[in-house]
């Protein structure tokens, strides 16, 4: 019985006095919004390098881009995401007056296209050949062969190793707070420094990511579900 | 219609040559069937004629163009005109038999959606196919799969189709079905080259029939000939191994 009034008062003290439970509604719409938008930037980034790169595979086209895609990949997928937000705020964005979280956008929306690319380029290319040749017989020109043939079926192959970055992204804005950005994590460990008492509001983070990474897997689980119906080969 | 001067292919920087000089002419309105063993280059030479694979050296003309000094945007032109059956079928599987059939004429802007629609009906009472309309290519079998390709390819109103092996993948039950539908359209007047196996369909259909070995075409004559009264050992040897 002492243990839950304790309990209870522990509760109190780490939410409610001073509307601390504002530091983590307040965080988590940051670690959202962050997470939203470097996931768009990502996946428009990553499907276009994908493009280049995937052309360049089998056209041969495309030399100087793929070169490029090909330096972004590496660099991007060599080196740690907290040492790329650290670069992007304190050395590119240095001299500029600009938003944090519009720099942890870029940053991570710059990371995650890496991984995406090599996610969609490997879907295209596990298309069968003989699809690129029925359009092409068809009189079908390049792009239009991927954009209505290519595309679609590639993107429902890597739809899970997609949801899966998105997931992985979400956690990865964890590390935000390097450049003092006030998301979920950073949230809880504010309330940790001001009541000394760690374990409520850590646990309290990490219960808000695991409910959030379960509904997007349960969402994904639904749409491949959907998408799968079509074409069981 | 089509003309081909010399046609050369090899693989592998020139160490595997597989089609060693070939000249052919292809009026309108000809049923051509190749036959030969396999690795005789008949699917490569086939392939050939509308660019899926790029000759080495040669020439083809379809109606008086050049095709290999084309631009892709005049090959891709040129590939309207000239339909292809693969051996696989090669449906899009994300795709229903009618947005299959559709999706060509309707995305080169060649027809509105509603004139491909009602053409895909047309083409699906054709092969006789009408009842599939909605479902997708994984519901269907070998024999009907290869009969919406058909119908895929003409869509485009070819003036000639090429079709490659079209009934080697398919279960024997399903051979017939496949055959009936090009014996139709050869009596409809398309032009056809047909690469097979089904000597029966040769004799039947043919109105010459090409034999190839070692990348050239060692003897044609018209079906009655070709098959009664061949002229070279190859040709002998080999008829007497599959008829």
């Amino acid at each position: 019985m002492e243990f839950l009034i304790e309990f209870k008062d522990k509760l109190y003290e780490t939410f409610i006095v001073d509307d601390r439970w504002k530091e983590l509604t307040n965080g988590l719409k940051t670690t959202l919004l962050i997470t939203f938008l470097a996931v768009l930037m990502g996946m428009v980034l990553g499907f276009l390098v994908a493009i280049v790169r995937s052309t360049h595979d089998k056209t041969g086209k495309l030399k100087l881009l793929n070169v490029i895609s090909k330096v972004y990949l590496t660099v991007i997928r060599g080196t740690p995401v907290v040492v790329q937000l650290l670069v992007f705020y304190f050395v590119i964005f240095a001299t500029v007056d600009i938003n944090k979280i519009l720099v942890a956008v870029i940053a991570f929306g710059l990371n995650s296209g890496a991984y995406v690319a090599e996610i969609v380029r490997s879907g295209i290319m596990s298309i069968d050949n003989g699809q690129f040749e029925a359009g092409a017989s068809l009189g079908l020109s390049y792009p239009k062969i991927m954009m209505f043939i290519i595309l679609p079926q590639a993107f429902k192959n890597v739809l899970p190793s997609l949801a899966n970055e998105c997931i992985v992204l979400l956690k990865e804005t964890s590390v935000a707070g390097y450049i003092a950005i006030q998301d979920l994590t950073k949230g809880g460990d504010i309330i940790r420094s001001a009541t000394y008492e760690a374990f409520l509001p850590l646990i309290a983070v990490a219960l808000i990511y695991l409910v959030m990474v379960m509904i997007l897997t349960s969402l994904v689980t639904k749409l491949e579900r959907r998408l799968g119906k079509n074409d069981r080969n | 219609m089509i003309e081909i001067k010399n046609l050369c292919k090899s693989f592998d920087n020139g160490e595997l040559a597989v089609l060693n000089g070939i000249t052919e002419t292809i009026e309108k309105g000809e049923k051509v069937v190749i036959i030969g063993p396999s690795g005789s280059g008949k699917s490569t030479f086939l392939r050939c004629i509308n660019l899926m694979g790029r000759p080495t050296s040669g020439e083809i003309f379809i109606n008086g163009t050049d095709i290999l000094s084309a631009s892709e945007k005049e090959v891709n032109l040129l590939r309207q005109k000239v339909g292809m059956v693969f051996q696989h079928f090669n449906l899009f599987p994300h795709l229903t038999i009618r947005e299959n059939i559709t999706l060509a004429p309707v995305k080169l802007k060649l027809m509105s959606k509603e004139e491909a629609n009602k053409k895909a009906d047309e083409l699906l009472v054709k092969v006789g196919l009408s009842d599939k309309a909605e479902n997708y290519p994984a519901q269907l079998s070998g024999g009907q799969k290869q009969r919406i390709a058909i119908a895929r390819a003409l869509a485009m109103n070819p003036e000639v189709i090429l079709f490659d092996e079209p009934t080697s993948a398919l279960d024997p039950e399903m051979v017939g079905e496949v055959l009936q539908l090009m014996k139709e359209l050869a009596e409809d007047g398309m032009t056809m080259v047909v690469v097979t196996h089904e000597m029966g369909f040769a004799r039947e259909v043919a109105s010459r029939v090409l034999f190839m070995s070692d990348g050239v075409i060692v003897e044609q004559a018209p079906p009655e000939e070709f098959f009664s009264n061949p002229k070279s050992d190859r040709l002998k040897e080999f008829l007497s191994k599959v008829l």
